[in-house]
């Protein structure tokens, strides 16, 4: 805080002068810290991403955290308690948080919220027999796995921030644009990878089939035992057709994600004779001492495993 | 009275009680019964409603938990036979007769131990003895109520034991089938076994039964049958309030209310009814 | 003849010729029709049909708390299960030994408290993936050591029940008997180790094959067997046969319908209960059918 120029400094008393600027600097840091934006995200990516967005000013709690599902998420009076402490909800969309609705109303909260995937061309589901996880039949929420999304989830989050604290739009709007620039150096050097794999062998097995976007993004084909999933089961006759396909096109790599029943898939795997990769992150990040942390990492490190799988077809 | 008789030619009693108190929430079922049951006796416990006839049985068997004061003497060695009133058994069980009565081998056979052909043979013999040859490979639901009593009683004969506690055995049964399981209690008691019947029929008892228990809650009296079925005892007996009361004192443990035995009590509240 | 052979080993065989998780299936499933089955007819003559059901959510302490101690291990959890499934039923029978409720008010009243303890820890912990859909698996998905598994406790079992024979029978047809007998155990012995040997076979039930499978082998056939037969021993057999039978159709035709494999085995046996109750001795066309009648 600087003093206007028209004052003479020695006019006043030195010790006034002393005495109302640390008063200023500490109103100022205290009013800094105080006023920490309280912002409750969804599930642990949207938070990393909001975090990244918000940076010093926000505080940001998660409801579904690390290595967390979303799919059987259970509000606990805890959660309705964060949200009405928070002065902004980050949703994903797309149908991901079919409980979102059903809290945001029955705790009251009142404030702004906004869906971190608005504006992303949404995708539709591979057939999916009867997979209760999702509480939609068609729309693929899962589009953070294209990292061009993520460029408009941080918009999306950035605008959302400026919105409910205008003062702190404009470095909302700076960590944004650095972010954007992170994530497409992300996108070239996953294309990079990838393209060291050739087409014809770029496709892999994994229990889950979140990974609709990526898959469209980097041409990298997903197999999913249709049906074998957390929830329902499996008919014998799709087991047989798996094996079957698993060795005529002779996949090598079966990858399964951080959650989820992996007895059945790797079971599977062996017997058709691939191996089973590492896990991969789909829905959640994973605990800060693991390789998915964040996104950025997250990304990278599905990308690293998928392409050392692909490498073995 | 709660005078125990004892009766003649008996050497060590099959089984003595002192004090026998069961209580159901604490109002008794049985209030201090003391006295014994000669080796060889043939013995009838008769008494109105609630008198507390099965479950002397039961105490007997060691089915119920009894009060702390009570203790009850068998004589050592001596095996036991109890036939239930109403039996916990599951009629529709898919169930032979032949296996129901083999049961009565279970201290021979225990868990694990092969069905020999003495045994079976046994087994066979006890269930001719009760006319139910040729039930051998009827199931137990098959049965009348009848025809299972006489099952139940092959199977007492194949435990061939010293002791035999009865309860109510011929409740639910014909005429025909009563006096052939009659004939059965009565060789029980010249082979010398002890055997203890709770009945309600007055007039069998005085036929068959050399021995009475009149029970009314407590013991009204015990001993010869001619002695205890009396007008007198009977009338004391049906005296006994069957409901419990819940007003009633707590009862010391020499068997004394207010510092009053029974007697006095009694001769109260017969003069209060006259 | 050679023409019918060929579709026929195409319909009967071929699937398990060619596919290691198919034979894998079908012995796990045998394995335990012969085990579990005879132990679900002594369950319905005690009067507990529903034991396997509550079950399956008893076991969710345990599950919880190998969880929580040992983290996503699968022998953690089913070790946690089978305790907690141990425990429930034997507070169960013990209750109803010692006080006027029966078998199966008890039970429900533990299963039920088990269940909300299993819930309360779960939450406490973290909203964590259902456990117990990790740890029960589907007849699909049996691997080595799940066959392992289901093999080693369906022999135990077998071999134990064969031992416990006669007590137990005792102990179900005439239990004041026995406890007015007092030669050889005590009652509640045969009772406790017949309800361990029913949890045991339907944990290692539930981890192998899921809910719906272990249970359902154990309870329907046992209750479609004793339509069938007047003794017991028979019924033991005919439950374990009808376990059987359902077990090699149903996954014969979850791999040539298209079906999920666990439910299609127990449609079979539901099948097989129909039929019995329409044409077995103690059904419905018999008794509409039998007008003759002997002399005596």
């Amino acid at each position: 805080m600087t003093l206007p120029n028209t004052f003479p400094l020695s006019a006043l008393p030195r010790r006034f002068l002393l005495a109302s600027a640390t008063a200023l600097a500490l109103l100022g840091s205290h009013a800094h810290a105080a006023d920490k934006l309280p912002v409750t995200a969804s599930f642990s990516i949207l938070g990393d991403l909001v975090r990244v967005v918000g940076g010093e000013r926000v505080a940001v709690t998660t409801l579904v955290g690390a290595n967390e599902d979303a799919h059987v998420f259970e509000a606990k009076p805890s959660d309705a308690k964060t949200l009405l402490a928070s002065r902004l909800v980050v949703l994903n969309g797309l149908g991901f948080e079919p409980w979102a609705g059903k809290l945001l109303k029955s705790s009251g909260y009142k404030g702004e919220s906004v869906i971190a995937a608005k504006g992303v061309k949404a995708r539709h589901m591979e057939e999916e027999k009867g997979h209760t996880g999702h509480a939609h039949e068609e729309t693929d929420p899962h589009a953070w796995q294209n990292p061009n999304n993520v460029v408009l989830y941080v918009r999306n989050i950035a605008a959302g921030l400026s919105k409910v604290d205008a003062a702190g739009a404009a470095s909302y709007q700076a960590n944004a644009e650095a972010y954007v620039k992170e994530l497409q150096a992300l996108d070239a050097w996953a294309k990079a990878q990838i393209a060291t794999i050739p087409a014809h062998t770029r496709k892999v097995i994994t229990s889950h089939d979140a990974f609709g976007y990526f898959a469209a993004h980097y041409g990298v084909k997903f197999l999913a035992p249709q049906g074998v999933n957390t929830e329902t089961e499996p008919s014998a006759k799709q087991v047989a057709q798996l094996i079957k396909q698993i060795q005529r096109e002779k996949i090598r790599a079966v990858f399964v994600e951080n959650m989820g029943n992996p007895k059945l898939i790797a079971q599977l795997s062996k017997d058709a004779g691939a191996t089973l990769g590492a896990s991969l992150y789909a829905d959640a990040l994973s605990a800060p001492d693991q390789p998915g942390a964040t996104y950025l990492q997250m990304v990278r490190h599905n990308v690293a495993q998928l392409v050392a799988g692909m490498r073995l077809n | 009275m709660n005078r125990p008789e004892n009766t003649a030619g008996a050497t060590t009693p099959a089984i003595t009680l002192h004090n026998l108190t069961v209580s159901y929430r604490r109002h008794p079922a049985l209030h201090h019964v003391s006295g014994h049951f000669a080796r060889g006796a043939l013995t009838a416990i008769i008494g109105p409603n609630g008198a507390g006839k099965s479950t002397l049985l039961k105490s007997l068997a060691r089915l119920v938990p009894v009060a702390p004061h009570a203790r009850i003497t068998h004589a050592l060695g001596e095996r036991l036979a109890y036939l239930p009133q109403h039996s916990e058994l599951d009629r529709s069980f898919p169930l032979g007769v032949r296996d129901c009565v083999l049961m009565g081998l279970w201290a021979q056979t225990s868990a694990w131990g092969s069905a020999t052909a003495p045994m079976l043979a046994r087994v066979d013999a006890a269930l001719e003895a009760v006319g139910l040859q040729g039930f051998e490979h009827r199931t137990v639901g098959t049965l009348s109520s009848g025809q299972l009593q006489r099952a139940l009683f092959a199977r007492l004969l194949v435990q061939d034991a010293q002791t035999i506690l009865l309860d109510e055995p011929f409740n639910a049964v014909d005429s025909q089938t009563t006096a052939a399981l009659l004939a059965l209690v009565r060789q029980w008691h010249r082979q010398g076994r002890t055997v203890i019947a709770v009945l309600h029929d007055d007039a069998q008892v005085r036929e068959y039964f050399p021995h009475t228990l009149l029970l009314a809650r407590e013991c009204i009296a015990w001993g010869p049958t001619a002695e205890v079925l009396t007008d007198p005892n009977l009338q004391r007996a049906r005296a006994m309030a069957e409901a419990w009361d819940e007003t009633a004192a707590i009862c010391d443990i020499d068997g004394q209310v207010n510092g009053q035995d029974f007697d006095t009590l009694l001769a109260q509240r017969l003069a209060s009814t006259a | 003849m050679d023409i019918l052979l060929g579709p026929l080993w195409d319909t009967l065989f071929s699937p398990f010729a060619e596919f290691a998780f198919m034979r894998r299936a079908l012995v796990a499933t045998l394995a335990l029709s012969l085990s579990a089955a005879p132990l679900g007819v002594f369950l319905t003559l005690r009067r507990m049909s529903l034991l396997g059901d509550a079950l399956s959510h008893a076991v969710l302490p345990g599950v919880a708390i190998g969880f929580m101690v040992s983290g996503l291990s699968l022998t953690a959890m089913a070790l946690g299960g089978v305790l907690a499934g141990l425990l429930v039923a034997g507070i169960a029978g013990a209750v109803s030994r010692f006080t006027t409720l029966k078998e199966d008010a008890s039970l429900a009243a533990i299963y039920l408290v088990a269940l909300a303890l299993g819930v309360t820890l779960i939450a406490g912990h973290g909203t964590q993936l259902d456990l117990l859909h990790i740890l029960f698996g589907s007849a699909l998905g049996v691997d080595a050591s799940g066959l392992l598994l289901v093999a080693g406790v369906a022999t135990a079992s077998v071999l134990a029940l064969a031992l416990m024979y006669r007590g137990l029978v005792l102990e179900t047809f005439d239990p004041v008997f026995m406890a007015a007998h007092r030669s050889g155990l005590p009652a509640w012995v045969w009772q406790q180790g017949f309800l361990m040997l029913v949890v045991l076979n339907l944990v290692a039930g539930f981890q192998t094959l899921g809910t719906l499978m272990a249970v359902g082998l154990m309870m329907l056939p046992a209750v479609s067997a004793r339509l069938w037969h007047d003794t017991l021993p028979a019924q033991l057999l005919n439950a374990s046969a009808q376990a059987a039978l359902a077990g090699v159709a149903g996954l014969l035709l979850s791999y040539h319908f298209d079906t999920p494999s666990g439910p299609t085995i127990i449609g079979c046996a539901g099948v097989l209960y129909a039929a019995s109750l329409l044409l077995a001795p103690g059904g419905w066309l018999p008794r509409w059918w039998g007008t003759t009648h002997r002399v005596a």
